[in-house]
């Protein structure tokens, strides 16, 4: 019984990893944009679609792949920004967020024209044997993925914290019109965040499909859903809150899915989720009190 | 008229009642990821009340409009103080809830011999009242629209009174309206069962037209796509969810001229639609126009 919890913690961990990073991409465009980029999981699934295709065409190695998946991520991010999201701006935040919807129509039928199939293998990170210790399982793949998302939160918040152009990502995020008086080129800030959330988004995508084995164009929604309960889950806006988030909704899931098995898992996050929203916490719920969230 | 264009139609007016049920919300200022569930709590409910307990349709109808209302009540009673996204993804959580609670939903009769009603993931088959019952498409399309004039007349009236600028008023600027005394939260809840009985109307149609409903068929999609269709169409007037799925389910359903591509261009074509007119085609500066123009006094 405490082996079971104990191995549910560890595989709640182990995709709560991938989630905390796509919960992190979409809080980097949050926080500065004050808008839901709902093409977010598309354009990851545009990046892995484009590494599948390399892998069917050129057999290509996995850092090929994973540097592939990355661009065409950012690819679609910047194409994603020019169309819905710069002209949108000052403007309406509903219609940049049905103008991300319309290109997420793009995406997946751009990807099952050219690779039509349902379901596509991607290579896996580790074929050997999981490991054992204890009684308890570890996927070497699933180590690998919680050992990049260590180093890359740690890269992310090196570059939040300590460099300049960090100081004017957080400058925007709190407060868009005061960045601007003090200097900041918040236009730039907004397209270079686009293109770092993207990028982190494809490094995300890149792992889930790598130990998953395999790609559907289900993917664009399920990274979008996983991406946005998880960002709620960490309290909206905060990048410390989108990590968590994303462990929490790993654990939840994990836990819930032993407990009550397959069917009532997602129905236990969902429900969590609505239950917290409506309990509105202070700290879920500060960004409303500051300024308007819409 | 053939089967098709017929099929087309009625899918048109069926999916309005969606968009209608999206647009009421946009203009008390939430915007809601969730319509579906309401739209799939009309469905279920009417398709067990016909199907299993021989309702007739019209007072399935009416009950399954009170259920969906209820059920918006339920979602928005905690909710709805809620602003922008944090209402939008409570929403989103609730339909997602309602629509994996259908999936566990079993509940089957047996109906002259054969097990008929909900039956979790594999849908619920066999809701064919308007076949038992003699309705030929036509006259179901008939009833959609009729249902639809209806609905549609309400709102037009409820726009050009008092009531229609306290609406736009509560979304434009809740903190003023409370300040003119209208009691925001209570509005606002009255808005939302009516929108959730709209959208459960849709649904005991769109059940009794398919006959065959399933969860999948009111996941986070279906939402999305109402709330596109509210916006496309225009936030101006009535008319313009109706507007938003004409063009969607009309033009793209029906022409097969752009094949395997349809999505791309389409999805392109709103990205720049949107940019030009980020309130819609019908937007409210448009809809003045219009109505000053055509009502001039000599």
């Amino acid at each position: 019984m405490l082996l079971d919890l104990l191995q549910n913690t560890i595989d709640g961990i182990a995709s709560g990893a991938s989630y905390a990073l796509l919960a992190v991409g979409f809080t980097l465009i949050f926080g500065v944009l004050r808008r839901v980029n709902l093409s977010f999981g598309p354009g990851i699934m545009f990046g892995c679609y484009a590494a599948t295709w390399m892998h069917l065409n050129f057999q290509s190695g996995l850092i090929v792949l994973a540097l592939v998946a990355v661009a065409g991520a950012v690819l679609a991010g910047a194409y994603v920004e020019r169309l819905c999201f710069a002209p949108h701006r000052s403007g309406s935040a509903i219609a940049a967020m049905v103008a991300s919807f319309a290109l997420w129509m793009q995406f997946e039928e751009l990807v099952t024209l050219v690779l039509p199939r349902h379901v596509y293998a991607f290579p896996t990170l580790h074929e050997g044997a999981p490991l054992e210790f204890a009684g308890l399982t570890l996927r070497p793949d699933t180590l690998a993925v919680l050992g990049a998302a260590v180093v890359l939160c740690a890269l992310l918040h090196r570059l939040l914290y300590r460099s300049r152009f960090g100081l004017a990502v957080r400058a925007t995020i709190e407060n868009p019109v005061a960045a601007g008086l003090s200097g900041i080129d918040t236009g730039q800030v907004f397209v270079r965040v686009f293109a770092l959330a993207s990028a982190i988004g494809g490094i995300a995508g890149f792992l889930i499909v790598a130990t998953h084995g395999q790609l559907t164009p289900m993917l664009g929604m399920w990274s979008t859903l996983k991406g946005l309960l998880a960002m709620m889950l960490g309290g909206l806006g905060s990048l410390p809150g989108a990590v968590l988030g994303g462990l929490a909704l790993g654990l939840i899931e994990a836990h819930s899915q032993w407990f009550l098995g397959p069917q009532l898992r997602d129905l236990t996050a969902y429900l969590l989720l609505f239950a917290l929203l409506a309990a509105n916490p202070a700290w879920m719920t500060r960004w409303t009190t500051s300024r308007s969230a819409s | 008229m053939d089967d098709f264009t017929l099929g087309v139609l009625t899918n048109i007016g069926l999916f309005s009642f969606l968009a209608l049920s999206a647009y009421l919300l946009l203009l008390a200022g939430e915007m809601s990821f969730g319509q579906q569930a309401f739209f799939g709590v009309g469905a279920y409910s009417g398709g067990v009340l016909t199907a299993l307990y021989g309702v007739p349709l019209p007072l399935a109808g009416l009950a399954a409009m009170l259920l969906g209302a209820l059920a918006a009540l339920l979602v928005g009673l905690p909710t709805l103080r809620l602003r922008g996204l944090y209402f939008a993804m409570a929403t989103l959580a609730a339909a997602e809830v309602a629509r994996l609670l259908f999936e566990l939903f079993r509940f089957q009769r047996e109906i002259d011999g054969e097990l008929t009603g909900p039956d979790g993931t594999q849908g619920f088959r066999g809701i064919r009242w308007i076949f038992e019952h003699g309705v030929e498409p036509a006259e179901f399309l008939l009833l959609v629209y009729g249902l639809l004039a209806l609905a549609l007349a309400a709102l037009m009236i409820v726009e050009r009174s008092r009531l229609g600028t306290v609406l736009r008023s509560v979304g434009e600027d809740p903190g003023l309206a409370a300040s003119l005394g209208v009691d925001v939260n209570r509005f606002k809840l009255g808005v939302a069962a009516c929108a959730g009985a709209l959208a459960a109307l849709g649904g005991v149609l769109f059940a009794h037209h398919n006959s065959y409903i399933e969860p999948r068929n009111f996941d986070i999609m279906l939402g999305v796509h109402s709330l596109a269709y509210a916006l496309i169409g225009g936030l101006g007037t009535a008319l313009g969810p109706l507007l938003g799925v004409t063009l969607d389910i009309g033009l793209l359903e029906s022409s097969r001229v752009f094949g395997g591509t349809r999505m791309i261009v389409f999805g392109g074509l709103v990205a720049v639609l949107l940019i030009v007119r980020p309130r819609g085609l019908l937007d409210e500066q448009l809809v003045h126009r219009i109505v000053r123009h055509s009502f001039k006094r000599p």
